[in-house]
């Protein structure tokens, strides 16, 4: 597991690696907060994840509700692993619950 | 503390509960091979094999997971009739639980230590049997919730699922059991993301998704929420039939025939319908055996450093100091007593396990035998369960092999084909007794006095007790068998028996009547940690006599010993009881005082006096080992330290009546209660209180 926050003037990217559960949650949450503290659009890369459990989703859905909430700009970036949106299909999300940027 | 490590605390937890049930597995296993056609034991091992496949998977054993789930498979059918219950399949069930014991161990490298082509032999046989080709994937076709879900009329299901707050932190993941029930058939998923709180409020390891599903199965709502068997009292859980979901009248008639059998199983196991559900978590707790041991060290310490400040407020004659010291020992009595219970142990698991090995050696050595076990709730300190496994193991080894006689010979005999292998247990004084007999052909004495002379471990002319001779079974080397084989007689496993038993402080007994059987009791101490003992002296020296076995005290003076002409013993209201001088016996060259005492204690061998000079009082004693140099001295079963700093030695009230007998060194051989002598003295109770009676020294 491995999750990176990157902020440059106007973007704050986080990226998600490998398996991303609840043993990786209170790191994820900590990096969420602090990018949308920044006011800035905030990119999430799940390019490299393999897997990801119910609280990172629900971390991003609800960091996805506030930015927008907040008028801030939060989506995905690059492509979701095959893997990634087949479990989350199989898991009852129609869509993956954050919305892709557009490319 | 963190996820990782508690992902590893639950997959610790996961190992001691798998253990468990392996446990009761084997039993059931075992019951099942007598039994065949008893439904609630099919019931049993299924759900056990279930419960370990389903918690494997989750906590991360996926091997086991698979692994297990081929038997689980085959246990399905037998349950729905598909398969019959034979010994092959429960030798082969047998051994896939050592495979699967040895998964739960982890080797040195983190690596298994389960033998893969063990493993696989088992699964192509239980495949063989189940009818289950190796190229069908596990948990796919071949799995007990596809067989479930293809009998019957085709129904769906709405299924609500909302995990609690504490779900994920239990180490579930609600994704899997989706997983799960996707096998039983044809689901539709909705997340319901309501719950979700604003991120900062979110806590990161709780799962607020629900989830609102369609299942359309023929599995039965019970095969559905088995599902969610592990989490239901974790969750907000509803399984209703969708509204105008079809049912064919037949297939009804088959569903609820199924059931019914579901019901009747539920019932003959008491209306449990969960075997392994965890323990209420008001009521129990699992704690690592480690952090008890530290407990009742750190309890010990407590008890040593009360008894200085008892000793400190004695000296300084202080009322108020003395007060605080009498408080403190009453909490430290208390605290004591509950870590020492806290302890103590049922030897049923014990005992339990044995019969695996009873089954498998009477299947090797082409005997009928049945193990009886008698006093399974007896409790013992766990130290002193752990340690007894090998000398019990050693001992049924043996029976089996040497003791019980081939099935011709035993009809020969006229005895029951089947012979009897019986562990008994129970309670006396401050020891439990460990029995373990056998109906076989008994011990030939001569035979093993002539191996012994042979072996040169006793002289040709020596007069020996039936006792002595039996002892000599348990010298190194000894072994009067005429052949090694692969279960007994290389004269290694009594050797082990005596080595473990004696480290434990205990001693073996042993009897046995030609051609009708053998009974070998272990006398061992209840615990080896602390003991309520009595402390008494002997010129400068103290000893400490385990409470459990004093009766009274009384006098002796030296007109009491003159009356008796020199012989060592007492007249206790009429009855005779020999004594014993612990200054002779420890060769104490301090001056007899003009009036002892004799404390009275009871022991197997009859009711026998310790003469010491003072009775000091009860105590509460921490055993300390007095190691390698002191493990010859049997007479003394370890050493406390007092609360003035200096050491006491605890007495073994039984070898040391044993001791005196066999050295006649107090002239009197063996018990002789029972003459009436006339005479007065008087009594001290435990607490060193006196007390008055007509009681006589003789």
């Amino acid at each position: 597991m491995a999750i990176t926050l990157a902020e440059s003037e106007a973007l704050s990217a986080i990226g998600l690696e490998e398996t991303v559960d609840i043993s990786s949650a209170a790191e994820l949450k900590a990096l969420l907060v602090k990018a949308l503290g920044a006011g800035q659009e905030v990119r999430v890369s799940l390019e490299g994840a393999a897997y990801l459990d119910v609280t990172a989703i629900q971390l991003l859905w609800a960091a996805e509700r506030e930015a927008r909430s907040a008028g801030v700009g939060f989506a995905l970036e690059g492509p979701i692993p095959e893997r990634v949106s087949a479990a989350l299909l199989d898991a009852g999300f129609d869509r993956f619950p954050v919305p892709e940027c557009a490319r | 503390m963190s996820m990782a490590s508690n992902a590893d605390q639950f997959k610790q937890s996961f190992r001691e509960e798998a253990r468990e049930i392996l446990v009761d597995l084997e039993a059931a296993l075992l019951e099942l091979n007598e039994n065949a056609g008893d439904r609630e034991l099919v019931g049993r091992v299924f759900r056990g094999l279930h419960t370990i496949k389903g918690s494997g998977a989750m906590f991360g054993f996926e091997d086991l997971a698979t692994f297990t789930h081929n038997l689980e498979t085959a246990f399905d059918d037998v349950r729905n009739g598909r398969l019959e219950i034979n010994s092959e399949l429960i030798d082969l069930t047998l051994a896939a639980l050592d495979q699967i014991k040895a998964m739960l161990e982890e080797g040195g490298g983190g690596a298994a230590l389960a033998d893969p082509a063990a493993c696989a032999e088992i699964l192509t046989k239980v495949r063989r049997l189940t009818g289950v080709t190796a190229s069908e994937p596990a948990g796919e076709k071949a799995s007990p919730k596809t067989a479930a879900a293809t009998a019957g009329p085709v129904r769906e299901w709405s299924i609500h699922f909302a995990p609690g707050p504490d779900l994920m932190l239990n180490g579930t993941n609600p994704l899997l059991l989706l997983r799960e029930l996707r096998q039983l058939g044809g689901l539709s998923v909705k997340a319901s993301m309501a719950a979700v709180p604003p991120l900062a409020e979110l806590d990161p390891e709780r799962c607020y998704v629900a989830w609102e599903m369609v299942l359309a199965t023929a599995a039965s709502r019970d095969a559905i929420r088995d599902v969610f068997i592990f989490v239901e009292d974790h969750c907000e859980l509803s399984i209703e039939l969708a509204a105008g979901s079809e049912v064919d009248p037949a297939a009804n008639a088959a569903a609820a025939d199924a059931t019914a059998r579901a019901l009747d199983e539920q019932r003959a196991q008491g209306g449990g319908r969960r075997t392994y559900d965890k323990p209420d978590n008001a009521t129990s707790l699992r704690v690592p055996a480690a952090k008890l041991d530290q407990f009742v060290d750190l309890v010990g310490e407590l008890v040593t450093v009360q008894a200085r400040l008892s000793e400190l407020a004695a000296r300084r004659d202080d009322p108020e100091i003395a007060e605080v010291s009498e408080e403190i020992e009453r909490l430290t009595s208390s605290l004591r007593e509950n870590s020492m219970n806290i302890r103590m142990l049922p030897i049923r698991a014990t005992f339990e396990k044995f019969r695996r090995l009873v089954h498998d050696l009477a299947r090797d050595l082409g005997k009928d035998v049945e193990l009886t076990i008698e006093g399974a709730d007896t409790e013992l300190d766990k130290t002193v369960i752990d340690q007894l496994s090998d000398p019990l193991m050693h001992l049924i080894r043996n029976s089996m092999d040497h003791g019980i006689e081939p099935r011709d010979r035993r009809a020969a005999r006229g005895k029951r084909p089947t012979a009897t292998i019986h562990l008994s247990a129970r309670h006396s004084g401050a020891s439990v007794l460990i029995g373990v007999s056998d109906d076989g052909a008994g011990i030939d004495a001569e035979a093993v006095r002539s191996r012994a002379v042979e072996k040169g471990l006793v002289a040709g002319d020596a007069q020996l007790t039936e006792s002595e001779t039996f002892a000599l079974l348990f010298e190194p080397g000894f072994s009067t068998a005429k052949q090694v084989t692969d279960v007994s007689g290389r004269g290694v496993g009594m050797d082990v028996v005596r080595q473990r038993v004696d480290s434990l402080r205990g001693t073996i007994d042993v009897a046995s009547v030609p051609g009708t059987g053998t009974s070998v009791t272990l006398r061992l101490p209840l615990t080896l940690a602390i003991i309520d003992g009595l402390l008494v002296s002997v010129g400068d020296a103290c000893f400490v006599l385990p409470l459990a076995n004093t009766l009274e005290c009384i006098e002796l003076t030296r007109a009491d010993v003159e009356r008796a002409n020199g012989k060592h013993v007492a007249n206790v209201r009429g009855v005779i009881v020999p004594y014993i001088r612990l200054r002779e016996h420890f060769n104490i060259r301090t001056p007899r005082p003009e009036i002892e005492q004799i404390m009275l204690v009871e022991t197997e061998g009859g009711r026998y006096g310790f003469v010491v000079d003072r009775v000091l009082g009860d105590c509460q004693t921490v055993i300390k080992n007095l190691g390698r140099f002191y493990r010859h001295v049997q007479v003394v079963s370890g050493a406390t330290i007092l609360g003035n700093g200096t050491v006491a030695l605890i007495l073994d009230p039984e070898r040391l009546a044993a001791d005196a007998v066999r050295l006649g060194r107090q002239g009197f051989h063996g018990h002789t209660a029972g003459h009436p002598v006339v005479g007065g003295a008087s009594r001290m109770g435990h607490g060193g209180k006196r007390e008055s009676s007509q009681t006589n020294a003789a």
